[in-house]
């Protein structure tokens, strides 16, 4: 049987996907929406069909049109690729039922994992380290647990879905105001008043783990990922490995992540996400996103190898070609993710026509991007134009490597991060490694007036 | 039907990169009309013209059937990926589209009549097939009136959103 594999995704990552596709030898067919006819991946596609109209929820958000779609066409296997429906347990049960393979884990991993109080509350069982916290019954029992924890901390229902009623509470005077309405919210919500508190970690670094596995009882980590250049929780620039880790903590890290994918008995790649206070030297679970990640480049670029064919070959019930013992990180990979946003105002977005595109070219470069010359971005979906990914031997060589090839790099007729990139990774404290989640907002983009 | 300044100015935006002298779109109570090339419209009253796109978008009481796309013999826009040749479209023939993706039936039920064939007439509300996706039946109303004169799809083939389903000729 030829494979034919549904591409429920567009922009970078549909090319991704359907070059991977390609060489592997399967035949592709690509969803898109009207915006998105004349993409590059439409072009690349075997075969391309229109979801929709431009507004995700009628095209790339539409379960019934993408499952519909990838079952008219005869296709095998879906790959929903990163954001959209990637992380929806109602997809991939659409697909079970269809006879589609779902390029991702279990519905029940998806859900077991979607709602971040039952994930921790996996992580404490497997001995993962969380932040501290604990479960709260009455007003005087938070009083007594706060200290422990520390402030600021964040006040939430324990029972049941997200971030809903999520308070943050800086004293204990604020906690006392915050605990009853908490109580009261969960209690009204979820039938439940047991309330949770946990440590808000202000400042700490992005660290997370890439893992692997397949339907044969094998689970593999890629090593780790430092994405601390952030801001408002949009990661910016990311590389691998995190230089400010020592071994001891990479082991804490990376022994977690395997007992979470072997306890979900998780099939595909996956990325355990951490905070990582590095001056307590304590690590804490935040947690687990169940689908390839837009920064996986550079995981790629240390280890060589391509997680996209392996995804699809372990979801398609191949055992990994790889073992732990074949995995070695080499040298030092950065990537920064080059967006129509304005660094001048806040990062607003930005769409219009590229006039000029002109990657730059040179040893240790990559470039994953659906971006050409003449290609009008269309202001409907999120605003990553390319993410350009450079290597090097070491990481001060891969700063280097990067710093320069953003300056060479020409863009024209929108406004982009471009420039703002290669401040940040021309900056002493990149080049230091000391920046945290909070850097980027407290430096370059702080609307404060220097004093 | 509301629309508002991002998706008028991302139509605009698609429209620009192809080849087309007048636009007409219309969904629900809203139309859109768009000439190029200062040519006037037709039947439109114009609310301005700049080159190298001029459009003029405004509200009708005109009945159209909702979520149902209709085209004026004008070029399309884009082509969907159906071998049909818009360009083929005489100057009284409009298209009924697809108003969305999954598998488009000519009857109720396999083994009943047609709901239209070549030569029939057509209301603007007249059901002329139906698009299920995912076990949900959803009606395909003409949109127009006029006559059925081809029929581009067969019965139970995937058709995509905006997909040319029939060409109905106007009557005078």
């Amino acid at each position: 049987v030829t494979q034919r594999i549904f591409v429920a995704n567009r922009g970078e990552i549909a090319l991704r996907i359907i070059e991977a596709c390609d060489r592997l030898g399967f035949e592709t067919v690509l969803g898109v929406s009207t915006a998105d006819r004349d993409s590059l991946g439409a072009k690349r596609a075997t075969r391309t069909v229109v979801l929709g109209g431009p507004q995700p929820r009628d095209s790339y958000l539409s379960v019934p049109a993408v499952v519909h779609a990838a079952v008219a066409t005869g296709c095998t296997a879906l790959h929903p690729g990163y954001g959209f429906l990637s992380e929806r347990s109602e997809l991939a049960r659409a697909c079970a039922e269809n006879g589609i393979t779902f390029i991702g884990p279990s519905p029940e991993a998806l859900d077991a994992l979607g709602d971040k109080l039952s994930a921790r509350a996996l992580a404490t069982r497997l001995g993962v380290p969380v932040s501290p916290g604990g479960t709260t019954a009455s007003l005087a029992e938070a009083e007594r647990l706060a200290p422990e924890v520390g402030f600021p901390l964040l006040v939430k229902a324990a029972h049941g879905g997200g971030g809903r009623g999520m308070k943050l509470v800086r004293t204990p005077e604020e906690l006392a105001e915050a605990w009853p309405v908490a109580a009261s919210e969960a209690e009204a919500a979820f039938g439940d008043g047991t309330v949770f508190l946990e440590r808000f970690v202000t400042d700490a670094k992005h660290v997370e783990v890439q893992i692997l596995g397949d339907r044969h009882g094998n689970w593999i980590h890629l090593g780790e990922r430092e994405c601390s250049v952030q801001f408002r929780y949009q990661k910016v620039v990311e590389e691998s490995p995190c230089a400010a880790l020592d071994a001891a903590t990479r082991s804490i890290l990376t022994d977690s992540a395997l007992a979470i994918a072997r306890e979900l008995q998780y099939v595909g790649l996956g990325t355990v996400e951490f905070l990582y206070d590095v001056e307590r030297g304590e690590v804490a679970f935040l947690e687990v996103n169940p689908r390839l990640q837009v920064e996986h480049p550079v995981t790629e670029q240390v280890t060589g190898v391509d997680l996209v064919r392996e995804q699809i070959l372990v979801a398609l019930g191949e055992p990994l070609a790889l073992t732990q013992e074949d995995v070695t990180v080499t040298g030092h990979a950065i990537e920064c993710r080059i967006t129509a946003q304005d660094p001048g105002r806040q990062l607003l977005p930005s769409p219009g026509t590229v006039k000029r595109w002109r990657p730059p070219a040179g040893g240790g470069m990559r470039l994953d991007s659906h971006v050409f010359e003449g290609y009008r971005f269309p202001p409907f979906y999120d605003a990553l134009m390319a993410k350009l990914i450079s290597w090097g031997p070491d990481r001060e060589a891969a700063r280097e490597r990067m710093v320069r090839a953003l300056a060479d790099f020409e863009i024209g007729g929108l406004v982009t991060s471009r420039d703002l990139l290669r401040d940040i990774v021309a900056h002493p404290d990149f080049a230091a490694g000391s920046v945290t989640t909070h850097w980027l907002g407290d430096s370059l983009l702080s609307t404060e007036v220097p004093a | 039907v509301d629309i508002d300044l991002e998706e008028l100015a991302a139509i605009i935006e698609l429209l620009d990169k192809t080849d087309f002298t007048q636009f007409r779109f219309e969904k629900g109570d809203l139309r859109i009309a768009v000439s190029r090339g200062g040519a006037p419209l037709d039947g439109v009253a114009q609310a301005g013209v700049a080159a190298p796109v001029s459009a003029a978008a405004h509200r009708t009481a005109d009945v159209a059937a909702p979520a149902q796309t209709v085209q004026e013999a004008a070029p399309a826009a884009q082509a969907a990926s159906a071998a049909f040749d818009e360009t083929e479209l005489g100057p009284d023939e409009l298209l009924v589209r697809s108003p969305l993706l999954g598998t488009f039936y000519r009857s109720p039920k396999p083994g009943e009549p047609a709901y239209v064939e070549v030569g029939d007439k057509v209301e603007a509300d007249s059901v002329m097939g139906i698009v299920e996706v995912m076990k949900l039946m959803n009606s395909v109303p003409a949109g127009v009136s006029g006559e059925v004169s081809r029929i581009l799809v067969a019965d139970a083939e995937l058709v995509e959103f905006d997909q040319p389903l029939f060409v109905v000729r106007r009557l005078p």
